[in-house]
C-alpha cells in the first residue's frame, strides 16, 4: 500500500500493508497497481503545463517538479498569486500538490515534502530546513540507522556533525545535497526540453458516451498546450482534437474536431470555451476512449498592446474572439455579414456570407429604394376589389420599378415593384408578376416581398 | 418649509423628483431626433442598459428610428441577433447604415439567441446590439440587463407590442406605431414623469416615393401607377 484515501484510512488501511491484509480489513477496497510509466507521464504533463510560469522547469525524483520562478514573480503578481495560479493549473490537470517556494531548488524540494511553505530569504530557509527530519534527504536514508544511533533526528543534527568525518564515512553526495539545499553550493538542473511540435494524448478512465464528458479531458490537454505555447513564445491558429474510439476488430476512425482561429491565441480560457461549444454540438458515433490534441498551425506570439488608454469596448482581438465563439456554438452559416452582389433581382442581390469568409466588397448602385427587411420567400397577396390586400387594402405610394432579369441563369423574374401603404400607414414592398399576353386574362398576381423597417 | 426648497439632485445626483426627468449619470447616445431626445432622461438613448422597443410588427420603421444612433457608434460593429426577416444589405445602406459594420446572428433556439446576446454584451466589442425576441422571460431580461450594464454597448430589444403589459427591467420602454410621415412613439417607461400623449417623429428616408402634391391630386393611385407616372412627380 503506497497511498490511501480518506475512506480507506477510516477502514483501517495503513501505508505499507500487503494486499492480503487490506482485503481482510475491508474486502470492498478498490486497489490499483502502481504504474510507473503513468506517473512519469503525469509528471511530464505537469512540467509542460507549468512552463507558463517559467521556461526553466525540471522534473525531479519522488514526483516533484521544480520551477525557477525568480524572474516571473513581478509578472504574475507576487509569490502568493503565482502559487494560487499554479494550484489552479494543477487542478485543471486533475491533480493536487503541495506547493512550496524557496531560494534554492533543493530547499524547495525538501520543503514541499512537508507542506505548503513559502520562504523568500536564505536565513529563514535555513531555519525551516533545520527543523525537518533528516530522513527527508534521500542521501541520508542509506545511513539512517547509523545516524540515528548517533542521536541524530533532524537535518540540524546532521549539520552539527564534523564535515570531514561525515564526508569520509558517507561519501560526498550527502554533504553536497545539504549544501545545495542551504545555498552554499551551486545547483544544476536538467531543465525540461520541449518537443518542437505539440501533440498530447490522454486515455479516458472510462468509455465516454457523451461528448460533453470529454470537456474535462480536453481541458487537461489545453492546459499543457498553453504551457508549451508560453515556453516557446508561440500562439496557435489552428488546433485539432481527435476523439479516439474503440480499437481492434470494429475500429472506427477517430472523430476529429478542427478549430481554426481568426486571431492567434495562447489563452487557455478562450480555447477551452471554443472546445466546449464544439463538443456540445457533436453527436458521438461510438464511445470515446482517448483524446488527442494537436497544434496544427502556430505562429510567434505578438506582445500585448502597450496602448496607454485602452479602446472603449474592447480591442479588435476581443471582437475576433467573440466571433469565433459565436461561430463555434451556432455554426458558420449563422453568423453572417452582408455582401450584396450586383444583380437586379433583389433576392439574389441580398447575399449574406459567413463572417469568416473574406471577400471583396462589390461596387453597388447607390440610392436604390429598397426595403430594410426582405421576406425569405414572396408571400402571395389576397385580392379584394382588384386591389392587393394585406390586413387592409393596400394603396400604391410609389411609381413602379420594373425588374426583369435572370434570363441568363434560368431564374427569370419579370416583376413590377411598388411601395404600398396599408390603412395603418405601414409600408410594404410588393410586386405584380408580369405575365405574357397569353395569360393576360387571368387575374393579376401580387406578392409581398419586403418591409420598411 | 425648508425641505421644499432643497432640490432632490442636491441631495444626491441620482435622485430626482417624480415630476422631472432623471439626470442621466450614464453615457447616452444622441437619438438624432430633437423631439425624442428632449423627452429622454439624459437627452439620448442610454448606453449600457436595456432599451425595449415594442412594435406591432417588424417593418414599422424601428431601424430608421435607431439609424442615427447606430451610425454614431463610430467604427464599432452593430450586431443584429435573430432578426425577424432577412435584412437587405442594399436596404440598410439606403437608410444610411454602414453595412460593413453589420453582423447578423441567426439562432435556431431561443436559448441560443439569449446566449449570443449575452456573449456580445460581455465581449463589449460591438457598438450596438439589436435583439429581436418574440417572447422573453423576466429572468432572462434581467440577466441581459445586467450583462449590458458592464458594457459600453447600446442594447435594444425589439419585442411585440403585447409585451407592453409585462413588466421589464428596461430603463426605457417605447411603443412604436407607424404613422403617415414616420412613427408615433409612446413612452411606456422612463425615469421621469409618465407622458400620456404620444410623440410624432418623422422618419427619413420615407418609403413613400410619390410626392405630397401627387397624392393630393386624389387620383386613384393604383391607376396612376399602372399607367406609369411621369418622372417629374418622383422625388
Amino acid at each position: 500500500m503506497v497511498i490511501t484515501d480518506g475512506t480507506a484510512r477510516a477502514a483501517g488501511v495503513r501505508l505499507g500493508m500487503k494486499r492480503g491484509g487490506v482485503l481482510t480489513l475491508s474486502p470492498e477496497t478498490e486497489m490499483h497497481e502502481r504504474d510507473a510509466a503513468k506517473e512519469a507521464a503525469a509528471q511530464r504533463e505537469v512540467g509542460v503545463a507549468l512552463m507558463r510560469f517559467s521556461p526553466e522547469v525540471a522534473l525531479l525524483d519522488e514526483a516533484t517538479v521544480v520551477v525557477e520562478v525568480g524572474a516571473s514573480l513581478r509578472l504574475f503578481g507576487g509569490l502568493l498569486a503565482l502559487c494560487r495560479e499554479a494550484k489552479a493549473v494543477l487542478g485543471a490537470l486533475g491533480l493536487t500538490a503541495r506547493i512550496s517556494a524557496a531560494p534554492t531548488g533543493q530547499g524547495g524540494w525538501l520543503l514541499a515534502k512537508f507542506g505548503n511553505r513559502r520562504v523568500l530569504k536564505l536565513a529563514s530557509l535555513e531555519q525551516r530546513l533545520a527543523a525537518l527530519p533528516m530522513m527527508a534527504v534521500p542521501e541520508v536514508r542509506p545511513f539512517g540507522d547509523w545516524l540515528s544511533g548517533l542521536g541524530c533526528e533532524t537535518i540540524a543534527d546532521i549539520r552539527r556533525l564534523p564535515r570531514a568525518g561525515l564526508q569520509r564515512r558517507c561519501g560526498e553526495h550527502l554533504l553536497d545535497s545539504l549544501d545545495r539545499a542551504f545555498g552554499t553550493a551551486p545547483e544544476l538542473f536538467d531543465w525540461l526540453e520541449l518537443p518542437p511540435t505539440f501533440s498530447a494524448r490522454i486515455e479516458m478512465p472510462d468509455r465516454l458516451e457523451d461528448a460533453d464528458g470529454a470537456v474535462f479531458g480536453a481541458h487537461r490537454l489545453i492546459v499543457q498546450l498553453c504551457g508549451w505555447l508560453c515556453a516557446k513564445q508561440l500562439a496557435v491558429t489552428a488546433i485539432r482534437l481527435l476523439l479516439e474510439h474503440e480499437r481492434g476488430r470494429d475500429a472506427i476512425e477517430p472523430t476529429s474536431i478542427d478549430i481554426a482561429l481568426g486571431e492567434p491565441t495562447w489563452k487557455e480560457e478562450h480555447l477551452v470555451r471554443l472546445l466546449k461549444e464544439r463538443l456540445h454540438r457533436i453527436e458521438l458515433a461510438a464511445p470515446v476512449i482517448a483524446l488527442r490534441l494537436d497544434a496544427l498551425k502556430v505562429e510567434s506570439a505578438a506582445p500585448a498592446s502597450d496602448t496607454l488608454f485602452p479602446e472603449p469596448g474592447g480591442s479588435k482581438e476581443d471582437h475576433a474572439r467573440l466571433l469565433e465563439l459565436l461561430v463555434a456554438r451556432l455554426g458558420e452559416d449563422n453568423v453572417l455579414r452582408p455582401a450584396p452582389t450586383a444583380d437586379h433581382r433583389p433576392e439574389v442581390a441580398n447575399r449574406w456570407v459567413p463572417v469568416t469568409l473574406k471577400s471583396k466588397q462589390q461596387a453597388l448602385p447607390l440610392g436604390l429604394p429598397r426595403p430594410t427587411w426582405m421576406l425569405d420567400g414572396p408571400v402571395r397577396l389576397l385580392m379584394r376589389q382588384h386591389r392587393p390586400f394585406y390586413g387592409s387594402p393596400l394603396r400604391m405610394v410609389s411609381p413602379a420599378e420594373r425588374i426583369e432579369a435572370g434570363w441568363f441563369d434560368g431564374e427569370l423574374v419579370t416583376r413590377d415593384y411598388f411601395v404600398a401603404q396599408g390603412e395603418d400607414q405601414s409600408c410594404y414592398w410588393i410586386y405584380r408578376e408580369r405575365v405574357s399576353s397569353r395569360d393576360a386574362e387571368e387575374e393579376q398576381r401580387w406578392f409581398l416581398h419586403g418591409l420598411f423597417g | 418649509m425648508s425641505t421644499a426648497t432643497v432640490t432632490a439632485e442636491e441631495i444626491h445626483p441620482s435622485l430626482w423628483r417624480a415630476s422631472q426627468l432623471a439626470r442621466g449619470r450614464g453615457r447616452v447616445v444622441e437619438t438624432g431626433y430633437p423631439v425624442l431626445s428632449a423627452e429622454l432622461p439624459g437627452g439620448g438613448w442610454p448606453v449600457g442598459a436595456l432599451i425595449d422597443l415594442m412594435v406591432q410588427q417588424a417593418g414599422v420603421g424601428e431601424l430608421r428610428l435607431l439609424r442615427p444612433a447606430l451610425s454614431g457608434s463610430g467604427n464599432r460593429p452593430v450586431a443584429f441577433v435573430q432578426p425577424p426577416h432577412t435584412p437587405d444589405g442594399l436596404g440598410l445602406s439606403y437608410i444610411g447604415l454602414p453595412i460593413e459594420q453589420v453582423l447578423r446572428v441567426k439562432a435556431q433556439k431561443t436559448a441560443d439567441a439569449l446566449w449570443s446576446a449575452e456573449q456580445i454584451l460581455r465581449a463589449g466589442s460591438c457598438g450596438a446590439l439589436i435583439f429581436w425576441a418574440q417572447y422573453a422571460q423576466a429572468s432572462s431580461l434581467r440577466r441581459l440587463h445586467l450583462a449590458a450594464q458592464s458594457s459600453e454597448t447600446l442594447f435594444v430589444m425589439v419585442r411585440p407590442l403585447a409585451a407592453v403589459q409585462d413588466s421589464s427591467p428596461a430603463l426605457l420602454r417605447l411603443a412604436l406605431r407607424p404613422s403617415a410621415d414616420g412613427l408615433t412613439v409612446d413612452i411606456v417607461k422612463r425615469r421621469g414623469p409618465a407622458r400620456a400623449e404620444p410623440l410624432s417623429i418623422p422618419l427619413q428616408p420615407t418609403p413613400v416615393l410619390l410626392s405630397r402634391h401627387a397624392r393630393l391630386s386624389r387620383r386613384p393611385l393604383a391607376e396612376v401607377a399602372a399607367r406609369g407616372v411621369p418622372t417629374e412627380v418622383v422625388i
